[in-house]
């Protein structure tokens, strides 16, 4: 993966966004983006570079907003970092473009309360059937 | 004809671990399947973040039974990046070895565990005796079996000298002799043949679209091994071969697994005999200043990622985990479509699944 | 008076239920015997098999609410009923408690009751896994069988007998079976195999998705009453083919001249019975299992097939 084409194509597809690339380790660029731009920047970074790796989603509560981080690899690795305001995080799926999102998708779903729109099938991944108590991972949730 | 649904655990002779699938069955031919995990959801991640890193080193050793090590390993580099350690050669080399003899450890695990599903238990019991010998030599490396609590951060915390490593030398000279003859009865034995040729397949193309690595990639014919291409520890100063097959299917996987034992073996003597002097591990200070890590090993199931954000207190902002079988797991509703019934506990052992790992 | 007293002794003691009893207990401790230590395993003690039979009567006995209780009491004592008359008409030594001539194949058809038994209780049983066992010890039960019967041909039409104990005694003046039809001898072994439900065509019983196939609600005395079934099936079926195939309790060739013959006969018997249970166990321990397809293929493509020219050779020597 050529780092410096790729960060050059997102500047180009998407002048708004922030991007602030930083590196971080092991071997990582992180890259942030606007929610509405996620989807297509994936779907750039599949079509032009062929980056279809998806490592997997994290999803963070830090306090103000939900973080949303898709961590792609291909021998080294690129963060996408995208936030989403607390009361209404959605954003568009990617399970179309990368089926193996799916249970990182749900993941996320079930426990941050993140809703993503198009995705058939978010059901509850590894939470009980029972579960009333809220997303587990948000910070007012005991 | 009429469909039939036949449930498949949480509880079922074919499965190690809670995991649940709904069957729905034509005839003797698979047309759909449900799956449902969460049987051993842990709250992992949650609970990581309440406790401080160096009691994180202790509940990430507890994600999964098997492949605990590397779990630790993933870890513990993740941390060390963030406080900018540089581990002494001597801690890297041992955490190496220590993984790779979990590798075989695990490889020889899941083979008896394949034979046993398609009732070749003669196989299953010899895979399973010559076990012992890589059990043995952990447990006299770190006093336990499966739980070694080897690494810290910063570090290992145990060690051994020329004696001992030759002592190995001798043990592993002794399993290789043994792990050949299995690769010959994989290779050449035709019931096990009959039972794995052709089931389970997946395409390279099926492989890339659910972000699949490790055995069950490699089988497919995806050239991918993060010892080689992301390389961690010491892989960079070993010689090793990333083993590919094109068939995709149990078999396959099988070989595949097979050959990575012996290269395993191999890189065992590599790192005993090239084991250089030196301190086991450096200080690290309690507190890591705020940063993110994305930190990836190769498990034996395949890419382990850690992401670990701190905030500059003892404790971490978050640590996200994702196991390889929580990957792979995603393949099976494909590659259970079409399958005869007699063949769900050979596909469902050929992935190797590890479900305390995909629940935590 | 004499005479009820020696029959009962025949049917209960020698060569009878008891003989049968004591002989089912140590083939299957051999069996596991030799299968453990072929697995680098140390294998049971001698008193296991009774230690299990005497454990299981012991055990409470239940059946689901769906089993069909009457059925499923009676399918096991159908089954150890019909292994015990089929080896009436085996001979230990030199003569059978009962034969006729015909016996082959009434005893043929008594060793097929168990599978039938079998495939029903896993009908009557009343568990899905139990039904699809079932279904497939049927399917297997078609695969082995005809094969079976056609090696048994053989033998019947070159010593021109269709009793066993012609059959045996035909060959102790001439020539063992297994050496003149080596491949009916084969297939023999092969159908006894698929028949006993041992490795590697033991399908129905051990696939690990369906529990214990058929038996798997059985418990207790019941369960005590088909594995008892089971292992002196084993016994009668390897007296079978060591009859019908190595000479009965024949010597050689041609009889021994000399003092004690009937226990020299008696020990070659056992020796010939062994033998042919090392080569079921070792089979056994050799292979993967089938899948009840592959199974059926063999079956109907090699086995059969084969059987059929084996016939043909015979049939055709014979004639010419």
């Amino acid at each position: 993966m050529n780092v410096d084409l790729i960060l050059e194509a997102l500047r180009e597809g998407f002048p708004t966004d922030p991007l602030e690339p930083q590196t971080m380790p092991i071997d990582e660029t992180i890259v942030t983006l606007t929610p509405e731009n996620l989807r297509p920047a994936v779907q750039m970074l599949i079509t032009r570079f062929g980056l279809r790796h998806l490592s997997t989603i994290t999803g963070i509560d830090t306090g103000d907003e939900i973080e949303l981080l898709y961590h792609f690899w291909d021998r080294q690795g690129l963060t996408l970092r995208t936030s989403l305001p607390r009361e209404d995080a959605r954003i568009a799926t990617l399970t179309d473009l990368i089926p193996g999102a799916a249970f990182y998708e749900r993941e996320a779903a079930e426990m941050l309360g993140v809703v993503f729109e198009g995705h058939t099938g978010l059901d509850t991944l590894l939470l009980p059937d029972d579960w009333d108590s809220g997303p587990p991972l948000r910070k007012e949730v005991e | 004809m009429s469909r039939i649904t036949i449930p498949i655990g949480p509880q079922h002779p074919a499965l190690k671990e809670p995991i649940s699938f709904l069957l729905t069955v034509e005839g003797e031919r698979i047309v759909e399947s449900a799956l449902r995990i969460g049987y051993v959801h842990r709250g992992l991640e949650r609970i990581f973040q309440d406790r401080n890193y160096v009691q994180n080193v202790h509940v990430v050793e507890r994600v999964c039974g098997i492949c605990s090590h590397v779990h630790t390993t993933t870890y513990c580099q993740g941390v060390e990046a963030l406080l900018g350690l540089e581990v002494p050669p001597r801690a890297l080399y041992i955490r190496t070895l220590l993984c790779e003899m979990e590798r075989i450890h695990s490889h020889l695990l899941w083979l008896g565990v394949l034979a046993e599903h398609i009732g070749f238990t003669t196989l299953f019991m010899y895979t399973w005796r010559d076990r012992e010998i890589v059990l043995d030599v952990m447990e006299e490396l770190s006093g336990g079996r499966v739980a070694h609590a080897v690494n810290i951060i910063g570090g290992v915390r145990i060690d051994l000298d020329r004696d001992h490593a030759h002592s190995i030398l001798a043990r592993l000279d002794e399993l290789e002799r043994q792990i050949e003859v299995f690769v010959r009865i994989v290779q050449h034995e035709r019931t096990f043949q009959a039972r794995t040729r052709g089931v389970g397949h997946l395409s390279a193309e099926q492989v890339r679209r659910y972000c699949v690595v490790g055995p069950v990639a490699r089988a497919s014919g995806v050239d991918v091994d993060l010892r080689r291409d992301a390389p961690y520890a010491v892989y960079d100063r070993l010689k090793f071969r990333a083993i590919i097959a094109q068939e995709g299917d149990v078999w396959a996987r099988t070989m595949v697994r097979s050959m990575e034992t012996i290269e395993s073996l191999e890189m065992c003597r590599q790192l005993l005999t090239e084991l250089p002097e030196g301190p086991l591990a450096v200080r690290a200070p309690r507190r890591v200043p705020p940063g993110e890590v994305v930190s990836r090993c190769e498990a034996p199931r395949g890419e382990l990622v850690y992401y670990i954000r701190s905030d500059g207190s003892d404790r971490p902002a978050r640590v996200k985990v994702r196991t390889p079988t929580l990957t792979t797991l995603m393949t099976l509703p494909d590659q259970l479509r079409d399958v005869n019934t007699a063949d769900v506990p050979t596909v469902l052992s050929g992935v190797d699944l590890c479900i305390a790992c995909a629940d935590r | 008076m004499f005479e009820v007293l020696s029959v009962g002794f025949a049917l209960l003691v020698f060569p009878g239920f008891g003989f049968l009893f004591v002989c089912a207990l140590a083939f299957h401790w051999i069996d596991r015997r030799v299968a453990a230590r072929l697995q680098g395993r140390v294998g049971p003690p001698w008193f296991q098999p009774l230690a299990d039979l005497v454990k299981l009567m012991a055990k409470e006995d239940v059946l689901p609410i769906g089993a069909h209780q009457a059925a499923c009491a009676v399918l096991p004592m159908a089954s150890l009923a019909a292994v015990l008359t089929a080896a009436l008409y085996i001979p230990v030594g030199r003569y059978p408690l009962r034969a006729f001539e015909g016996d082959l194949i009434v005893v043929f058809f008594l060793l097929s009751v168990p599978a039938l038994a079998y495939f029903l209780a896993g009908w009557m049983s009343g568990s899905v896994f139990s039904i699809v066992g079932g279904n497939r010890s049927l399917l297997q039960y078609f695969s082995y069988e005809v094969p079976f019967l056609m090696a048994l041909v053989g033998p019947a039409i070159l010593s021109g007998s269709w009793s066993i104990s012609a059959i045996a005694a035909w060959q102790s003046h001439t020539v063992w079976m297994a050496l003149v039809q080596p491949v009916g001898f084969v297939l023999a072994l092969v159908g006894l195999i698929g028949k006993l439900k041992r490795s590697p065509f033991d399908i129905p019983k051990a696939e690990s998705e369906i529990s214990a196939g058929p038996l798997t609600e059985f418990s207790g005395r019941k369960l005590a009453l088909w594995q008892l079934s089971l292992q002196i099936k084993t016994v009668v079926g390897i007296f079978l083919l060591v009859n019908i195939f190595l000479g009965g309790s024949a010597a050689g060739m041609a009889p021994f001249p000399g003092l004690h013959v009937e226990l020299l006969e008696a020990v070659f018997f056992g020796v010939k019975a062994v033998l042919i249970l090392l080569v079921l166990s070792v089979v056994g321990v050799l292979y993967a299992r089938l899948r009840i397809d592959q199974l059926v293929s063999l079956g109907w493509q090699v086995l059969a097939p084969l059987a059929l020219v084996q016939i043909l050779a015979v049939v055709w020597i014979g004639v010419g």
